[in-house]
């Protein structure tokens, strides 16, 4: 809330203020055009006004008899009607001063000066009087025959504001005999500018006013308001709305771009919401597929032998194994059981592909390996029965490698078939590890009647197995390079798994592949199986103490 | 992995390059599935082909039961790698590779 109302105080101010700046100066602008182009003209008038004036009483006047005032001083019945004639004419029209002077170089001597009897400043014949506001130049240029129209326009504080003409009065010769001079006062204008400047700032104060009332209800109507329902709608959509986005509504008609921005925000709600709601669907089902997976990646585990040791009463050879799935299921298997008390069967395979089909797949493939092994068959005829079930349903076109052996406990006799596994590797008679050697026959569920054929080893006390699959032969490092079998071989031949326990030995070859992928993606499941032969019974013993 | 195909009447060579793996297999899987029919004789050209998993195995395997009915296959240019790895699978003993 503190936000709007920070915002709201900030949009109208913004806006009214421009509307009364651009107010102040268009109205100060045209009242000073207007005022001084009046001025001008006024000037004009006023100065026009007394050359008129003083241009009639210079033809009216006799400049002969001029020369005789000013050297005797005396007056006589036509100065008096001149004299007459004149304030006549200066209260008629409302001359501020009428007179007339002959210009001397410092002084002006007046021979006229109309005004009333009595009248404070008027001069009478013969009075002289200084020049004032650039006077002097002005009414010397005036003084003569031929001269220019002289207007000489003051304003000071003795006389006022003046428009003054001055105009020569001939005499009969010719010759300038002295200068009618007429002073028109223009005080009013000053006044009259005062007067239309106040008016002129009232009216746009009133105007400015009543404006700024309007212009305030409807910038709210057309602007705050709707950016205000804009603002709590977006503010409220988070905080309280997320469940009903489908029936968000924005009551905006502004009928312009507001309109548009609302009808936008609209717009951008609705898709939200169906967002929200796909998203919603796909992240509940891919929750649920999630926790499927894990699930079956928990039974996929649980149907490894996991107990270790499995078989702590018989001393005669020690197994270990780990499954490390790539994806959440994988489709490598391990197993080993005893298929009577003489026979430890071995099992280590690879179904084609991965995730959830593979795994599925490999249930199958174990449950059959493990009761056709379990039912005492020999191994090649383990994988032929296999083989053709597997094949028989089988539309997916899936298919796995497998290894399996079996272990004469008692005699150290191994016998085992491969279907298209990695060959095991093996550590003979005190020599280091080397691939058994294996016929490869084809893979589990490829091809109907395939023929599988064993091949047998003789274990003694010392030796061990391991079996892998490819995932960690394959591992790759982030420059894409395999594990591959050398390097396994060396590792196992490296001394360093020597005197280790299997366990360790396999965390140690875990360690040593995670060492090498250096980070990269595990691309396939890694499994392996290592079995290690303790002593050998010898058959007869054996056989006679299991029964 | 790049998928080279041509079409000649009955008879279709692919050339593949890269690796034919779980990422890429589908891919094949799919080209073979819209390509088969009617192909009598089909041809792999594997000069370009780095690696086969075992998802590529899948596909050879399949695309050889679906020619057994209709025709015949063969594999061309396989390097020691990939023939490594279909002698260990005994791949090599139903895929006619020359």
């Amino acid at each position: 809330m503190m936000r709007q109302h920070r915002w709201r105080i900030r949009l109208k101010p913004k806006l009214i203020l421009g509307l009364v700046l651009m107010s102040v100066v268009l109205t100060t602008i045209l009242t000073m055009a207007i005022a001084h182009m009046y001025r001008t003209r006024m000037e004009d008038y006023y100065s026009q006004v007394a050359f008129d004036q003083a241009s009639i009483a210079a033809q009216i006047i006799d400049g002969d008899r001029i020369s005789d005032y000013y050297t005797t001083g005396e007056k006589d019945a036509y100065y008096e009607e001149v004299r007459e004639y004149l304030l006549m004419v200066k209260q008629i029209v409302g001359l501020k001063y009428f007179y007339v002077v002959v210009p001397e170089d410092e002084v002006m001597v007046y021979i006229w000066d109309a005004g009333e009897p009595g009248e404070e400043g008027v001069c009478d014949l013969g009075d002289s009087d200084a020049y004032y506001g650039g006077g002097d130049e002005l009414m010397h240029a005036a003084f003569a025959a031929d001269a220019d129209q002289v207007i000489l326009i003051t304003n000071n504080e003795e006389y006022g504001y003046l428009a003054s003409a001055y105009v020569a009065i001939l005499d009969s010769s010719g010759q300038p005999a002295a200068l009618a001079s007429v002073d028109v006062s223009m005080d009013m204008i000053d006044e009259q500018i005062q007067d239309f400047v106040g008016l002129a700032l009232l009216i746009t104060c009133g105007v400015l006013l009543l404006v700024v009332v309007l212009y305030y209800f409807y910038i709210r109507r057309i602007l705050t308001r709707p950016l205000g329902v804009l603002h709590q709608a977006a503010q409220g959509l988070v905080e309280h709305q997320m469940d009903d986005l489908g029936q968000f509504t924005l009551d905006i008609h502004t009928g312009d771009e507001i309109e548009d921005l609302a009808d936008a925000f609209q717009y951008m709600t609705r898709e939200l919401d169906e967002y929200i709601r796909n998203l919603a669907h796909v992240t509940s089902e891919k929750e649920r597929i999630g926790a499927e997976l894990h699930v079956a990646t928990q039974i996929q585990a649980d149907m490894l032998p996991r107990i270790f040791p499995p078989f702590p009463e018989r001393g005669e050879f020690n197994i270990y194994a780990t499954m490390t799935p790539a994806k959440e299921v994988g489709g490598d298997f391990y197993d080993f059981f005893l298929v009577d008390q003489d026979h430890l069967a071995v099992v280590i395979a690879d179904v084609s592909g991965k995730g959830v089909p593979a795994a599925l797949f490999m249930v199958i493939a174990k449950t059959l390996i493990k009761n056709h092994a379990q039912a005492g068959q020999e191994p090649a005829q383990v994988f032929e029965t296999v083989n053709n079930q597997l094949c028989s349903n089988n539309e997916a076109g899936m298919f796995v490698t497998a290894f399996l052996g079996v272990l004469e406990i008692s005699t150290g006799r191994f016998t085992y078939v491969n279907a298209g596994h990695n060959p095991p590797l093996a550590a003979l008679g005190g020599q280091e590890y080397d691939w058994l050697p294996v016929r490869s026959g084809f893979v589990l569920a490829g091809m109907e009647n395939i023929r599988y054929r064993q091949q047998e080893i003789l274990f003694q006390p010392g030796d061990s197995l391991l079996l892998y699959t490819d995932g960690v032969t394959e591992a790759l490092n982030p420059a894409q390079e395999l594990y591959s079998d050398q390097r396994l071989k060396d590792f196992l031949n490296s001394g360093v798994l020597t005197g280790q326990p299997l366990e360790e030995q396999l965390r140690l070859l875990h360690g040593d592949i995670e060492r090498f992928a250096g980070g990269a993606e595990q691309a396939d499941d890694i499994t392996m199986l290592l079995l290690q032969i303790n002593e050998t019974t010898g058959g007869r013993d054996h056989g006679r103490t299991d029964d | 992995m790049t998928i080279n195909k041509q079409s000649q009447g009955g008879k279709l060579s692919i050339a593949l390059e890269g690796r034919l793996d779980t990422t890429t297999a589908p891919l094949l899987e799919a080209e073979l599935k819209q390509s088969l029919d009617g192909v009598t004789e089909l041809e792999f050209d594997f000069a370009g082909l780095e690696y086969i998993s075992s998802a590529g195995l899948r596909v050879l395997l399949s695309a050889q039961k679906i020619m057994n009915r209709q025709g015949s296959m063969v594999i061309r240019n396989v390097n020691q790698i990939i023939m490594e790895v279909f002698e260990i699978t005994g791949f090599v003993d139903i895929l006619t590779i020359t």
